[in-house]
């Protein structure tokens, strides 16, 4: 009968969400070990061991997929569900199917990971998976919106609040997305092997629409979602305006869809496209500063809370980096700024501004916050919270001034001409330049990797802290009953 | 969150929308800062600005070409103006650094090789010219600095020449190609006349300490019908240049690591190898086709200037 009586008292669907906590830890472990393994054999090419299995070919959409799919996508999915439930005073609809998404997104990162290993890709980025694990992510995804709709749609309170919009719109953009440019066409029935429907510049080109709108409603409009619930919740204070809250989602949505066409300067497609591309993205600067203002003037009147609290340190933290990247890619959008930037480490540092100081800190202040609210107890240790905090910053600071040395260098090298009109340098000797900042990048990447092992150990202590409280209360009332 | 907010704004006053979600939170309705809805416009503006400048909306059948020009010269030699497109910006950028090459080259094809060497402006461009091309068309084989590679590629920076180091010779090595073949003797020959040929190999360069008599026994089979390496060693094992066949009295190994190998068992054990499996991997591509004549012209200048051309 405790079992019936705990239900009642539990006003939400946990479960599933615990779930993603715990696996959205874990795939940021395993993914960010990828990443600085990669990144190692950049450094030190020996570690590729003359085996096709771990070069940086296949590992790296193995990195790119445990991170954003597996991290990312875990995280969003358990704040997601957390954020809805509780917004809208109401359990999850269909907790089944909310359930299978758990089973089918694991699925679809552990399948994806093993296929590039084998060699399998459809060689569109952060799109590798083949045609099978597509029609995978398919069903997942349509549950996951059965599932988000329609808890929205029994919701105790007249009012949407604004986190559900972000959330809503990732799953609804990466729908569409996801569907169109994964049309392909199997070589046949019982092989991995497919082709896209499109072909050249128009392939090129719908792969970075998606690419872009991976970034932009994956990686940012959920994320924002994600920081509308727990900043104002973790700091206990109002959101700063929900004027610029409605503006600036209304912007962002309309204004991300067109810039694809920016990863796709100086190349085949029409230079037309890319200078809408270009534009899209200088005019989408101040919708996407909107999060940010919202975000860092809610802590008015609580700045306080930033030296005393590790956890609204990371959401600050990561507001900052999300203003710092999003300033940086609309520089990097114009044709000019993007021929110098263009094939450089610039790319890989501008994307992991956005993926480790955005993405991952408002992730980890968001799980820090939730993790033990799921469990009922307290975090373990908030002063590795703390250390976690310095390893994480540190690792962002190293990797990203290590390629913006590295990514301008590179531009600057590839286009150099003496008085003669002779190219000044050959292509291997701007690489040989490379290799103290790959050095360093490695580091960066390993003080990030550090800090989240340090996060793996503190929410395994946490857990286990609530596991065994909840025992404890259950077991004299059992014997009571 | 115990510190339920109900108060206005602290920045501005603001109150409440009204809304409370999940106990506590709220929004201030705060108006737009200012700055944001200024920096809004201006982008707006900066992007009109740019819609004008450069090709942008699709129009019908075509396209806005934008106002920005691209001037360049055809290959008739005339001069061209586009609307601004990547493509016509890539030959204007290219030929502004072959304008500058130009009358370089044009004088150094109009010149003989000797008489080039000797000019000191036209010798610093085959450096700076031929560092270029030697970097994006040799150096994945002869290295960086054109020293080779013992075992795979030859080093071009030693007065060892397979193929001869006059400027005829290399400019022909470079615009044909190489093709170095020497055939396997581990079948033909005996484990015991394989060893000896090693030894009178080995000690035609002193390169390590040997036999004398088994010396003895592969000299007279170096030059008799059975091993014929004579043909193309030539009777003093110097080699032939017309052939492209090794000098085997010089200290300098393309195919044998004899340098490399410690003591003298290990030097004649790399030279038995390579007389027992033959050569049949020193393929050199031809260049004619691939790179312009008075590219290659250069490269031969580079290759002769890097170390010991004749």
């Amino acid at each position: 009968m405790s079992a019936t009586n705990a239900a009642v008292a539990e006003p939400y669907d946990y479960d599933v969400i615990k779930k993603f906590a715990v696996m959205a830890v874990v795939w940021a472990v395993v993914g960010m070990f990828v990443g600085v393994y990669i990144a190692s054999q950049l450094a030190w090419p020996v570690l590729n061991f003359d085996s096709p299995y771990i070069t940086f070919g296949r590992f790296r959409p193995v990195h790119t997929g445990a991170v954003i799919f597996g991290f990312g996508g875990s995280a969003l999915f358990a704040t997601s569900y957390y954020v809805v439930q509780r917004t809208c005073q109401t359990r999850l609809f269909a907790p089944g199917l909310a359930t299978f998404t758990f089973w089918g997104w694991q699925a679809v990162i552990v399948l994806a990971a093993l296929s590039y290993v084998m060699g399998y890709s459809q060689g569109k980025e952060y799109a590798e998976m083949e045609w099978p694990i597509d029609l995978l992510i398919l069903f997942v995804w349509v549950a996951y919106m059965a599932v988000f709709i329609g808890t929205l749609m029994r919701r105790k309170q007249a009012h949407i609040y604004v986190a559900n919009w972000f959330y809503l719109s990732f799953i609804l953009a990466t729908a569409i997305l996801h569907t169109f440019n994964n049309i392909a066409i199997p070589v046949g029935l019982f092989t991995l092997k497919s082709y896209s429907i499109f072909s050249g510049a128009q392939d090129a080109m719908v792969q970075w629409w998606y690419g872009h709108n991976a970034v932009g409603f994956f990686l940012t409009a959920a994320f924002l979602g994600m920081m509308y619930y727990f900043v104002p919740k973790h700091a206990g204070r109002p959101v700063y305006s929900y004027r610029l809250s409605i503006v600036h989602f209304w912007a962002l949505s309309f204004m991300y869809m067109w810039v694809g066409t920016h990863h796709l300067h100086w190349t085949a497609l029409p230079d037309w496209a890319s200078t809408l591309g270009a534009t899209f993205s200088i005019m989408l600067l101040l919708p996407s500063w909107g999060g940010m203002i919202n975000g860092i003037m809610t802590l008015s009147g609580a700045w306080d809370k930033l030296r005393t609290d590790p956890i609204m340190r990371f959401m600050i933290v990561a507001l900052s980096f999300y203003g710092m990247s999003t300033f940086e890619g609309p520089l990097m959008s114009l044709k000019d700024v993007n021929a110098l930037s263009h094939y450089t480490d610039w790319t890989v540092g501008h994307v992991h501004s956005g993926a480790l100081g955005w993405v991952a800190m408002i992730s980890f202040g968001s799980l820090y916050h939730m993790i033990p609210r799921l469990w009922k107890t307290e975090m373990y240790s908030v002063r590795l919270i703390n250390t976690h905090f310095w390893l994480a910053t540190i690792g962002v600071l190293l990797y990203i001034t290590a390629m913006w040395i590295s990514g301008i260098s590179q531009g600057l090298m590839w286009r150099a001409f003496d008085d003669f009109g002779n190219l000044q340098y050959s292509f291997v000797e701007s690489v040989a330049a490379m290799h103290p900042f790959y050095v360093m990048r490695a580091i960066g990447g390993m003080f990030f990797l550090a800090g989240m092992c340090l996060m793996a150990y503190n929410v395994y202590r946490t857990i286990r802290q609530g596991v065994l409280a909840a025992q404890a209360t259950a077991a004299p009332a059992a014997a009571a009953a | 969150m115990a510190d339920h907010t109900t108060g206005p704004s602290p920045a501005s006053g603001a109150q409440t929308t009204g809304h409370v979600w999940d106990d506590d939170l709220q929004e201030f309705n705060n108006p737009l800062p200012a700055w944001w809805t200024y920096g809004f416009y201006v982008t707006i503006l900066f992007a009109l600005v740019y819609w004008v400048w450069y090709p942008s909306w699709p129009v019908g059948a075509g396209f806005m070409t934008g106002i920005g020009k691209v001037t360049y010269v055809n290959a008739q030699g005339e001069e061209e103006s586009w609307h601004w497109n990547t493509r016509a910006k890539l030959l204007a950028e290219t030929q502004e650094a072959s304008a500058l090459q130009k009358p370089y080259f044009d004088r150094i094809a109009s010149l003989p090789y000797e008489q080039v060497t000797q000019d000191p402006e036209l010798n610093s461009f085959v450096v700076s010219a031929g560092k270029a091309l030697f970097s994006e068309n040799c150096a994945a084989c002869h290295q960086a600095g054109g020293q080779g590679k013992v075992g795979f590629f030859p080093n071009l920076t030693d007065d060892d020449w397979l193929y001869g180091g006059s400027f005829e010779r290399i400019h022909a090595s470079i615009a044909q190609g190489r093709r170095g073949y020497m055939p396997p003797y581990g079948e033909a020959m005996s484990a015991a006349q394989l060893d000896e040929l090693a030894h009178y190999v080995v000690s035609l360069s002193g390169a390590a300490q040997v036999d004398a008599a088994k010396a003895a026994k592969g000299k007279e089979l170096f030059n008799s019908h059975a091993g014929a390496c004579y043909y193309c060693h030539g009777d003093d094992g110097k080699g032939r240049q017309d052939i492209g066949s090794a000098n085997l009295t010089d200290q300098v190994w393309l195919w044998a690591n004899v340098p490399a190998a410690e003591g003298d068992a290990a030097k004649l054990d790399a030279v038995r190898k390579v007389i027992a499996s033959g050569l049949d991997k020193g393929v050199m591509p031809a260049w004619q086709g691939r790179l312009s004549a008075e590219q290659i012209r250069l490269l031969t200048l580079y290759v002769h200037e890097l170390g010991g051309g004749k």
